[in-house]
């Protein structure tokens, strides 16, 4: 797509030049559309599946991309319902004591006096959860259903009808005996009487019924029934439900302690211990490789370059064995009879990368000799003067490191499915990300998956976004300069 | 600086000796916790995997003597090449080599002509690329659980690309109208500025931006009046995942799901790198050949086809090597995909070993490691020959 800058032979000189002006002006906008579609579908994946993981359901069709989650009319709904709810405005739920105002507005066809909905507290079980919930519909009180408001409107069909609004209150009333504990969603059932349109209610339905089949003589279509998940969710706990629902509801059946926190704290451990080992012992190497004249250099560099490409297929079942035993024995040392299931043996087979002795070689080539020439003419030791000239000259290298290998580490799969298989609360979260897809996919419980792929996503993501050049660096340094 | 710092001649071919030794053992010492876990983690494994692949281990045999002349050792049984010749006779085994093969070859090619192709497009000194890297990049440094997971949503038989497909082919009256008045208009544009005798090419930049204007309209148009319509037919389900369907007969379609995500996210990367490749080429080259009255094709085929060809080089080999390890996503989709269908010889090594059905057959599974790590140094070989060369030539 390239365009010939040369003028034709004979052409007049000042509206030719203008005519190329032109073009290249037109050019570099095409190409800045181009550049900005391209990433706009690069990143649509992503973006699509941080939007769909705020949805109800996320395989909903049409798939949508502005839904009630973003409305903030609904933020503030779901705000001032959770604080009449519990008190509480952020995550909601459903306190002894609360009376909570709720209201339905419908279209009305004109004629007979509007009769009310049919409003229940339903009983639903919240997903998947091992700990036995708190129903609400065990404690709460629903008023009678009134007329509050009653103005003319047309109906779809542009005959005249009425616009009504029916309120209620849900209230939690002290129980004479017994305890009254906290519920944490307050779920609620409609069923509208028949010609009855849905028009608005402080918070947008979670699900409608199917719509009604349009007749000649009512030609439009409408659904019979409404279902508020939650009428007092509070708005942390309307916007991101699924993510709330990822740490709540994924319980270990023998601890009851929440997996998700289990696998988040489990995967910055590794990172930690990952990032410290594969620092110290790259920089060492790299160091040792870049200024040290010894016999077997030559071979070892190269040696080095095979073991980065040697995929860890051909090394894991030794690896799987070496862990089984703990090491030979030398996790007894520290009271694990087995270094298996368990983050340390992660760590292990972790411990160190070629790519990161590699990178840290690269840069230290690039150091200027005179500095440490001149610690060794004050008599400092090798390691003396690795530590106290080298290093703190290392700033960029370390940098790029450490970002890269924390990545690697957080986004581990292989290892971690190799040495970690059982119970549930040993994974890291990307092997128990997997385990909810297998555990709930199948159900079609999109919702949890988005979110739990989303929230594994947004930490690198962040690291990226703030450390970008040296993400970059370390692909050119480990990469590119081959 | 003082005198004693300075060894007198005698005394520095004393020194030397030890010189070199100790710096050999100052090397080595730092060397020593990375060169420890290497042949830990690495050269005895290795050398393990190579003995099992001759053995019937199973992770319980262990005991089994061996009378290797006047020595008696215990082993797993060993069974010599049979492993080999019982993975090469088993249809699994063929079927993970031929995935690991049609995937390695498919992919890279998508990736390096698409990236490749981008690059060329987006070639111009850019302003503001700060915001396009940072897009470009995510999909790649996003976790292959996390990616792989929001595509198996993507790609769900009630997801979204079964909806955009169902919607695409709804309303291929106007996209066809608006694509058939883009080419008619800008063919009319570029013929009329030639009668002029003004040097527009075919894709001259202010004629696309006019001609698509006018195809808008004229799409819009012929649709108000009824010329073309827009579909109302259902959605139909495209199932990728959980089907032993192929797509011309040899690519399964659960395959072809992970071909489409890791051509997708790494196409963006790769164009970054013949872009910064692309924008090496000084402008004066260019210009120089323009001098001697070089055409665009010309330029393409004697500038920056040679340019480009070490990116290009690398790119290809380190992405064999990367998609001959195929593993995560094959793992990922093994709870909805048939095995036979999206199985590669790295998880054909790691289900033969933890597998829920029977023993560990750890001996079958080395033999298939080994063939996977032959084929690996195979292009490794090539890539070190061919940049050796590359360096001679330069």
């Amino acid at each position: 797509m390239t365009v010939s800058s040369t003028i034709m032979p004979g052409a007049k000189g000042a509206a030719d030049a203008r005519w190329i002006v032109r073009r290249r002006w037109a050019r570099a906008g095409l190409v800045y559309f181009f550049l900005l579609v391209f990433s706009l579908v690069f990143i649509a994946p992503l973006v699509l599946g941080t939007l769909s993981s705020l949805k109800t359901d996320p395989l909903e069709q049409p798939p949508r991309l502005l839904f009630e989650q973003l409305y903030p009319r609904n933020w503030g709904s779901a705000w001032s319902l959770g604080v009449k709810g519990s008190g509480n405005g952020f995550m909601g739920g459903f306190s002894v004591g609360a009376d909570v105002p709720f209201s339905l507005s419908y279209l009305v066809p004109a004629g007979a006096s509007p009769t009310a909905p049919i409003v229940t507290v339903s009983r639903r079980r919240p997903g998947t959860t091992v700990v036995q919930p708190v129903y609400a519909a065990d404690y709460s009180k629903i008023s009678p259903v009134t007329v509050s408001a009653n103005t003319p409107a047309l109906m779809p069909d542009g005959k005249t009808g009425r616009l009504v609004t029916f309120a209620f209150h849900v209230a939690y009333p002290k129980p004479a005996t017994g305890v009254a504990p906290h519920a944490e969603r307050l779920p609620v059932d409609v069923a509208s009487p028949e010609g009855y349109v849905f028009k608005s209610a402080p918070l947008d339905p979670t699900f409608r019924e199917q719509n009604m089949i349009a007749t000649p003589e009512r030609p439009y279509t409408y659904p019979r029934s409404q279902t508020f998940d939650n009428i007092t969710p509070g708005v942390i706990n309307y916007v991101f439900r699924n993510y709330v629902r990822i740490f709540e509801q994924t319980r270990s059946y023998t601890t009851g302690e929440s997996l998700f926190l289990k696998w988040i704290l489990n995967s910055a451990l590794l990172v930690v211990l990952v990032v410290t080992s594969t620092v110290i012992i790259a920089s060492l190497g790299g160091y040792a490789l870049a200024r040290f004249q010894f016999p077997g250099k030559d071979f070892l560099f190269i040696f080095i370059l095979f073991t980065m490409t040697l995929p860890g297929q051909v090394t894991f079942i030794s690896n799987y064995l070496v862990l089984r035993d703990g090491i030979w024995g030398l996790s007894h040392l520290w009271g694990q009879a087995t270094l298996l299931n368990s983050v340390i043996g992660l760590w292990a087979v972790m411990f160190a990368s070629a790519g990161g002795v590699f990178l840290m070689k690269q840069f230290f080539e690039s150091l200027p000799r005179e500095l440490e020439e001149a610690a060794t003419i004050d008599g400092a030791s090798a390691l003396q003067t690795f530590v106290r000239v080298i290093m703190p000259n290392a700033g960029p290298a370390l940098i790029a490191l450490v970002i890269t290998t924390a990545q690697g580490a957080w986004n581990q799969y292989f290892w971690a499915a190799v040495v970690l298989q059982t119970p549930d609360d040993r994974f890291t979260l990307p092997i128990g990300i997997n385990q909810f897809q297998r555990a709930y996919g199948a159900t079609g419980d999109y919702g949890l998956l988005l979110a739990g792929a989303v929230f594994s996503a947004v930490p690198v993501i962040i690291l990226f976004i703030v450390f970008q050049r040296y993400f970059v660096e370390g692909v050119s340094f480990s990469g590119g300069k081959e | 600086m003082s005198q004693a710092t300075l060894p007198t001649p005698t005394r520095r071919s004393r020194r030397g000796m030890t010189e070199r030794t100790r710096e050999a053992l100052t090397a080595y010492s730092f060397l020593a916790p990375f060169l420890i876990f290497l042949i830990i983690f690495f050269v005895y494994a290795f050398i393990r995997t190579v003995f099992f692949s001759f053995t019937d281990y199973n992770l319980f045999n262990n005991n089994v003597a061996q009378h290797l002349g006047p020595i008696t050792v215990t082993t797993p049984p060993l069974v010599g090449v049979s492993q080999y010749q019982t993975i090469f006779n088993q249809p699994l085994f063929r079927t993970a080599l031929a995935n690991t093969l049609i995937y390695s070859i498919t992919v890279t090619v998508l990736q390096t002509f698409g990236a490749l192709l981008l690059a060329i497009a987006l070639n111009q000194r850019i302003q503001g690329l700060g915001y396009f890297r940072t897009a470009y990049y995510l999909p790649s440094i996003t976790s292959s659980v996390a990616i792989t997971l929001i595509f198996i949503w993507l790609f769900n038989a009630h997801g979204t690309i079964s909806y955009i497909s169902g919607f695409l082919s709804n309303h291929s009256g106007p996209i066809l109208a608006f694509l058939g008045a883009l080419v008619v208009a800008q063919v009319l544009q570029v013929l009329w500025e030639r009668s002029r005798r003004l040097p527009a090419g075919w894709f001259d930049p202010v004629l696309l931006i006019t001609s698509s204007l006018v195809a808008l309209l004229a799409a819009f148009l012929l649709y108000a009046f009824g010329v073309v319509t827009v579909g109302t037919a259902e959605t139909p389900l495209m199932n990728w995942l959980s089907t032993r369907d192929k797509l011309f007969g040899f690519i399964p379609y659960p395959l072809l799901f992970i071909i489409v995500q890791n051509t997708f996210t790494t196409i963006p990367t790769l164009m970054l790198f013949f872009l910064a490749g692309l924008q090496g080429v000084s402008k004066s080259l260019y210009e120089a050949s323009e001098m001697d009255g070089a055409n665009a094709m010309q330029k393409f085929r004697f500038i920056t086809v040679p340019t480009l060809r070490p990116v290009t080089f690398y790119v290809v080999t380190v992405s064999i090597i990367g998609t001959l390890q195929l593993f995560d996503q094959v793992s990922l989709t093994s709870a909805v995909s048939p095995l036979e269908s999206n199985i590669t010889l790295a998880y054909y090594v790691f289900n033969n070993v933890f597998s829920s059905a029977g023993f560990a057959k750890v001996g079958t599974a080395s033999a298939a490691a080994i063939i996977l790590a032959a084929l690996t140094m195979l292009i490794v070989v090539i890539q070190r020959r061919f940049i050796v060369s590359d360096k001679g030539v330069s």
